[in-house]
């Protein structure tokens, strides 16, 4: 190469940005410079941490056998928010508490958004009868509730699992919420994605000519998902605060696991130890604040990538 | 000045308090329309002057985005939350609208200026009937009765060509060319002293615009509107209008009458114009084709806003803002190819004095 | 009303009841041992029992003979018998705890839908403004609470605190043989903190979802044209923008109905109201199949009417569909 065609010489020191990490760092200033973004993430952030360290935090997670305070004890004499009817005390409980229900509704998640996107791009992109079957079993799941779904459902499954039964660790009553939740959000992504889908599908015929000679299968793996991936995963954030939702109103029911006290199981047991009727707040607020905060927080940042990610979403902010 | 006191004694609803009845109907000076942006100022309206006389029918051609539709929104200053009138005056009836706050300028909305605007089916509400959009200026601006106003709609519509009993129907249910007439209709509501037509024909096809045309001249003679016309289709103000402005960039070009400036188009910009428009009587030519783009407003150039495009740019051209000239036929020219010295010196938008000799430089 | 469109959705739901039913039937049968299980209650009478047997068609198979026994069954209202109330029948059971539900819910969705579109819309036509961020984050802090979450509080402070209202339940006890004023008030006094709490639940979705219509509606031309006619602010909103706006949120709030009966199962646990969601949890713990099943028949084909009722609707506001 001679000196004449050599490319120009940057300066010896400073790096060339590539593309993708360019526009990494593009999105990133975009998002960060939306106030519900920077909340949203700073409130995740949190609790991802008492999420990841629970035991370094406040300890194992205390049971019935191994708590050590007096019965609905309001805060105070070391009991940051006081104890439950059992004596346990309500920090351990809520710190706990953060990983369990935002591991269900992680796993919740991704179920949804695995069946969602599949059915999304499926339907979108075949077309046809295919599509028009899938959209109607999907509007079908859509008009059901998921919680009376959840109430019907839950029960078989136990019934016929046994309540006791484990799959890689995790109770059966745990599985039956995860499940649920999946089978009645994944409509609402799958529709989305497959108007995504629809637009791209337009564009697509432009770029015909690299298409040609693939099979749909790859052309959906290589072509249409690259596309869609930036809705998916919009989507899966603001699934995931529907699924942390749908949990705590599921367990709050008394679907949920007594042994793994998520917050909506932790305000079960409010419940059914008439908290609130005897004004015991210090058993009800800390649950309800972090499951208030976590489902806001998802949303905020569910918005701002849907915002950002979304081209169709508009100048709407 | 020519006031037509006859026009402007048909008028069916008393002018405005402050109007003086000797001042003439329409002066435009030296109007800076600005756009906030998240990058900049678009300039997008600067210095711009004219004038509108009962009877007259003005119109402003240009290309897209020179400013025609903003310099006649802000007339009302009906601009988008970002929009704002930086400088100048607009006079109606010797009442300067600029200053006015948006509780003010409601008083002149559709009673003295109405606005036809482009594209009817989006500019008309889709979930009321025609009828009743056409009386509600009626019924809730002048204050009249439900039952007259409804009358009064209908007999509008049939003013405009349509049948009274479409004054129940949605405008999705009518034709283009008819949502057209009934937007021209709905503007004639208040009996206002001047109605702005914004592109009312680009949407439609050729022989419904010539049928639309026709009616707002039918409607000029027999109720003496004057009117302002936006269209960047010139033939349609050859066979509309008595004067015209051309614009671009966001100032005036050339403004006079019609017949004037489309014989001897003296700005380099309008002979652009003109010649890329076809003409079906000459012969067959190859159209022309204006090498380009207009310019960015947040960043004009210096100087004059055509001097990159113009075939007869000067250096002076890129460096000074040419300043208005006025012809002893009236015509106004903005080009540093007409310099000052040749030319009589009224200010700009005044009606033409008789010709006089080479007189004093133009303000 | 175009007869065209009336016939279509028409046909549409009665579709989709099928579906539930069929749902309903496949689920029935799909637990272990069952509808046996359920004929095992022991407040039946054999002669009951092979009755139901012969009216359900179980000697026969499954399909067609027995999915069309238990549609019939179904459709003329015989949808067996509670295993927890003692071999009532469900419908029944049912019917005893519909009236609070409705009650309940049906208040709360209504004050939901007038202070939600209320605020969404000035909100969004104001948009930026203090009252967008106040209503607004107001809406998105109630959006991101379950009906309980606002509940609970609301009974710690102004039951169990203040005392200003009763801590649970619908009626004092005794309040029957009481003059009818009375009941009223009683019925009231203990109406107002789960209204609250429902329609507060229900108000931050419907007020986004107003405020993005909104938003949407006000860059349409119809509105610069409204503004030209020299029209209010406040008259342009009311007559221009809110009507238009309006349309989209038909379809959600229909669609939202159904999750309101369902999670307002919450609400009414939180205050121990006698309803349908008191009835599902006392169901669910006794594993009164029956019963379940009825409920959730019985939401699903609300929802589905509720959906139906919300397209008329819509037929009636928005001219263009009718055509």
């Amino acid at each position: 190469m001679t000196p004449a065609t050599a490319p120009p010489a940057a300066a010896p020191g400073i790096q060339r940005r590539s593309g993708s990490a360019g526009r990494a760092r593009l999105f990133v200033g975009r998002f960060l410079s939306r106030s519900d973004g920077r909340y949203g993430l700073l409130i995740l952030a949190f609790f991802a941490v008492l999420a990841l360290f629970p035991d370094l935090l406040v300890g194992k997670l205390e049971t019935a056998t191994t708590a050590t305070g007096q019965s609905l004890q309001p805060p105070g004499g070391g009991y940051l928010f006081g104890t439950d009817e059992l004596g346990r005390d309500i920090l351990n409980l809520t710190v706990h508490g953060a990983r369990i229900s935002m591991a269900i509704g992680l796993m919740a998640t991704v179920i949804t958004v695995v069946l969602g996107a599949l059915v999304g791009i499926v339907a979108g992109y075949v077309g046809g009868p295919t599509d028009t079957v899938l959209m109607r079993v999907s509007d079908f799941f859509l008009v059901l509730p998921t919680i009376v779904l959840a109430i019907i459902l839950a029960p078989i499954i136990l019934d016929i699992v046994g309540a006791d039964a484990e799959l890689f660790g995790i109770r059966a009553t745990m599985i039956v919420i995860i499940v649920v939740i999946g089978l009645t959000s994944w409509a609402t992504t799958a529709r989305v994605i497959r108007s995504q889908v629809l637009s791209v599908k337009m564009r697509m015929f432009v770029d015909r000519a690299r298409v040609v000679g693939s099979g749909p299968g790859r052309i959906m793996r290589r072509h249409v998902l690259p596309n869609v991936v930036n809705l998916i995963v919009a989507q899966a954030v603001l699934t995931f605060a529907t699924a942390v939702f749908t949990e705590t109103t599921l367990a709050f029911i008394g679907l949920g696991d007594p042994f793994a006290p998520s917050w909506g199981q932790i305000l079960n047991s409010a419940q059914g130890a008439g908290a609130p009727g005897l004004g015991a707040w210090w058993y009800i607020a800390p649950p309800a604040i972090c499951v208030v905060l976590v489902v806001l927080a998802f949303t905020l940042v569910g918005n701002a990538l849907d915002d950002i990610l979304n081209p169709r979403s508009g100048a709407r902010r | 000045m020519t006031v037509d006191l006859a026009i402007r004694g048909r008028r069916q609803w008393p002018m405005p308090k402050q109007a003086d009845p000797a001042a003439p109907l329409l002066r435009v000076e030296d109007l800076s329309v600005r756009f906030r942006m998240p990058n900049g100022s678009v300039k997008a309206v600067d210095g711009v002057s004219f004038g509108l006389d009962d009877g007259e029918a003005l119109g402003i051609a240009g290309e897209s985005g020179c400013g025609k539709t903003t310099t006649a929104l802000s007339l009302v200053k009906l601009l988008p939350a970002n929009g704002y009138i930086k400088g100048g005056r607009v006079e109606l009836f010797g009442i300067d609208l600029v200053p006015k706050t948006e509780l003010q300028i409601a008083r002149y909305r559709w009673r003295e200026i109405s606005i036809v605007f482009q594209g009817a089916m989006n500019a008309l509400n889709p979930v009321q009937r025609i009828g009743d959009q056409i009386a509600e200026p009626i019924e809730i601006r002048l204050g009249q009765p439900r039952e007259s106003s409804r009358k009064r709609a209908g007999e509008l519509l049939e003013l405009v060509g349509i049948p009274r009993e479409r004054v129940a129907s949605y405008p999705h249910e009518l034709s283009g060319g008819m949502r057209q007439r009934a937007m021209i209709a709905m503007a004639l509501a208040c009996d206002p002293a001047i109605v702005i037509g914004d592109e009312p024909t680009t949407a439609l096809d050729v022989m419904v615009q010539a049928q639309i045309l026709q009616l707002l001249e039918r409607l000029r003679r027999d109720l003496g509107l004057s009117l302002i016309l936006i269209t960047h289709d010139l033939s349609v103000i050859a066979e509309t209008c008595d004067r015209v402005m051309i614009m671009y960039a966001g100032r005036v070009a050339e403004e006079g009458q019609v017949r004037r400036v489309f014989s001897a188009p003296r700005h380099p910009y309008t002979q652009k114009l003109l010649s890329s428009f076809p003409n079906v009587r000459t012969d067959r030519r190859t159209l022309e084709v204006i090498p380009g783009m207009p310019p960015d407003l947040r960043n004009p150039p210096p100087g004059c806003r055509f001097a990159p495009r113009c075939p007869s740019a000067m250096p002076v051209c890129s460096e000074v803002v040419p300043p208005e000239v006025r012809f002893a036929d009236g015509v106004r020219v903005a080009c540093h190819l007409y310099p000052t010295s040749d030319v009589t010196s009224d200010p700009p938008g005044a009606r033409p004095a008789a010709p006089t000799a080479a007189g004093e430089p133009a303000p | 009303m175009n007869a065209h469109y009336l016939a279509r959705k028409l046909a549409q739901a009665f579709v989709t009841i099928v579906a539930i039913l069929v749902l309903n039937f496949l689920m029935f049968r799909m637990m272990p041992g069952s509808p046996d299980r359920v004929l095992k209650n022991p407040n039946l009478t054999p002669e009951m029992i092979a009755a139901t047997r012969a009216r359900w068609g179980l000697d026969k198979p499954l399909i067609p003979d027995q999915l069309i026994a238990y549609v019939k069954a179904t459709v003329s209202g015989d949808l067996g018998y509670s295993i927890f109330y003692r071999g009532q029948p469900v419908t029944d059971v049912l019917g005893a705890t519909v009236g609070p539900t409705i009650l309940l819910v049906g208040l709360g969705e209504v004050f939901a839908i007038i202070g939600g579109l209320a605020i969404g819309a000035y909100a969004g036509w104001r948009r930026g403004g203090k009252t967008d961020s106040i209503g607004t984050g107001a809406s998105l802090i109630l959006y991101s609470m379950p009906y309980f979450v606002i509940g609970m509080p609301l009974v710690v402070i102004f039951a169990a605190g203040l005392g200003w209202f009763p801590t649970s339940g619908m009626t004092t006890p005794g309040m029957s043989d009481q003059p009818l004023l009375n009941q009223a008030w009683d019925l009231g006094r203990h109406l107002v903190l789960p209204l609250l709490a429902v329609t507060l639940g229900l108000l931050g979705g419907y007020s986004i979802l107003m405020r993005s219509s909104i938003i949407d509606t006000r860059n349409e031309d119809y509105i610069t044209t409204a503004r030209a006619k020299g029209l209010k602010d406040s008259w342009v909103l009311r007559h221009h923008a809110f009507p238009n706006a309006m349309l989209p949120m038909v379809t959600l709030i229909a669609i939202n109905l159904g999750y309101v009966v369902a999670g307002a199962i919450t609400a009414e646990i939180v205050f121990n109201w006698p309803g349908l969601g008191t009835l599902t949890i006392h169901a669910l713990s006794a594993r009164d199949y029956p019963v379940l099943q009825g409920i959730f028949l019985l939401v699903a084909v609300s929802v589905v009417i509720a959906n139906l009722i919300a397209d008329i609707v819509y037929g009636f506001l928005d001219p263009r569909v009718r055509a």
